[in-house]
């Protein structure tokens, strides 16, 4: 409650000309904005450049910003749309994922093999998440990594509830076949 | 199989993964490519408007030079204007054509080498389902001994690995751990060989 009074007031702030008011919703939500632009992506590691991209666009929107959703949701929905511009973006520059790890060097140490069946089964995750639809995807990480309620679920990806279980239920089955094995 | 699994599966993943690299946002940066891209959207109407009128102000000029030629010259020079503008801008459209037809075959290309790109190599198919079978062989071998306590089945999957796959990195893993329980179970014989001596020597 008292962060949505925050916001607010940042907002307020920003609409009277404070510029510095944007410094503190940066600082307030950047970790989670490129958290989840990390995982929409497949983990790549590195989301400098669409970090930057989601808080342009938020600078040069936020006069606009009609306040009826939490400021988080609205960064939120800004971060998918350019998740989903950037993956075509990418896909037409036929840019690979890059391996966590590199397993040569893992199978110097001594505790290795451990290491390298974490290193499998995140890949595993990893591969089966990436061949689902954007639709399911997006669903799957804001439900169970963002941890998100689907009130606003719903709300960032602009469908009805309903249409949300449905995405869940498919890309759950489709997991499930997946990543029978790890389960 | 269920929904908690699948989602504890998802969120080890991702610790696995840890977070991304932090970005450090700038202000200074960001109202700098705001403006940028506000003079780009502002102005851009302004520069189509200022090309046009330079174009009409280029089309209107030949009608502003002195008349000195009677009628029929007049007529002459106005028809080779046309030809020539009309000359001109075909010109202009084949060129346009051309560009067009370029960037649609430029697409074209991107998208085989898209296509070509995301056909998997067959050896390498193999070699990943191979990998991924012994993988999944240890992975329930694991299960069974660390999980379910069932040594002896666990034994035959490891060996069962050893014998599929004998230069597979899984196999080496399998190895590891048939030595691990080997040593583990000669550990607890010796125990009770000792505990025996010392019953009989009492």
């Amino acid at each position: 409650m008292a962060e949505t009074i925050n916001d607010e007031l940042l907002v307020e702030q920003f609409n009277r000309n404070k510029e510095s008011a944007f410094e503190s919703i940066i600082e307030r939500y950047s970790a989670d904005v490129a958290a989840l632009a990390n995982r929409l992506l497949g983990w790549p590691g590195d989301v400098e450049d669409i970090t930057q991209d989601v808080f342009l666009a938020a600078f040069v929107g936020l006069k606009k910003f009609r306040r009826d959703c939490s400021l988080k949701t609205w960064l939120f929905t800004i971060t998918i749309n350019k998740c989903r511009s950037y993956k075509y973006k990418r896909l037409l520059r036929l840019r690979r994922l890059p391996k966590i790890t590199d397993k040569a060097s893992l199978s110097l140490n001594p505790g290795a093999h451990g290491e390298l069946m974490k290193t499998e089964t995140f890949e595993r995750v990893r591969h089966a998440i990436a061949t689902l639809p954007t639709k399911y995807r997006e669903a799957v990480v804001l439900r169970y990594l963002q941890e998100l309620p689907t009130d606003e679920i719903s709300k960032i990806l602009r469908i009805s509830k309903n249409t949300l279980h449905v995405r869940l239920s498919r890309a759950r089955e489709y997991l499930k076949q997946e990543l029978a094995e790890l389960m | 199989m269920t929904e908690e699994k699948l989602k504890h599966l998802l969120q080890k993943a991702d610790s696995f993964a840890g977070p991304p690299d932090t970005a450090r946002i700038n202000l200074s940066v960001l109202r700098r490519r705001a403006h940028h891209r506000h003079i780009k959207y502002s102005l851009a109407p302004f520069a189509a408007a200022a090309i046009l009128l330079i174009a009409a102000a280029i089309w209107k000029l030949p009608a502003k030079t002195p008349d000195t030629a009677p009628g029929q010259d007049k007529i002459a020079s106005l028809e080779s204007q046309i030809t020539k503008l009309q000359a001109s801008t075909d010109a202009a459209i084949d060129l346009i054509h051309q560009v067009l037809e370029q960037e649609k075959r430029q697409s074209q290309l991107n998208e085989l080498q898209a296509q070509l790109a995301s056909i998997p190599d067959p050896l390498e198919e193999i070699q990943q389902q191979v990998d991924k079978t012994a993988f999944i062989l240890v992975y329930q071998a694991d299960r069974l001994y660390r999980e379910l306590n069932q040594t002896e089945s666990a034994v035959e999957t490891y060996k069962r690995v050893i014998e599929l796959f004998p230069e597979n990195q899984w196999a080496q893993v399998a190895r590891e751990r048939l030595t691990e329980i080997k040593e583990k179970q000669s550990y607890k014989i010796d125990l009770k060989g000792d505990s025996k001596w010392k019953l009989q020597n009492v």
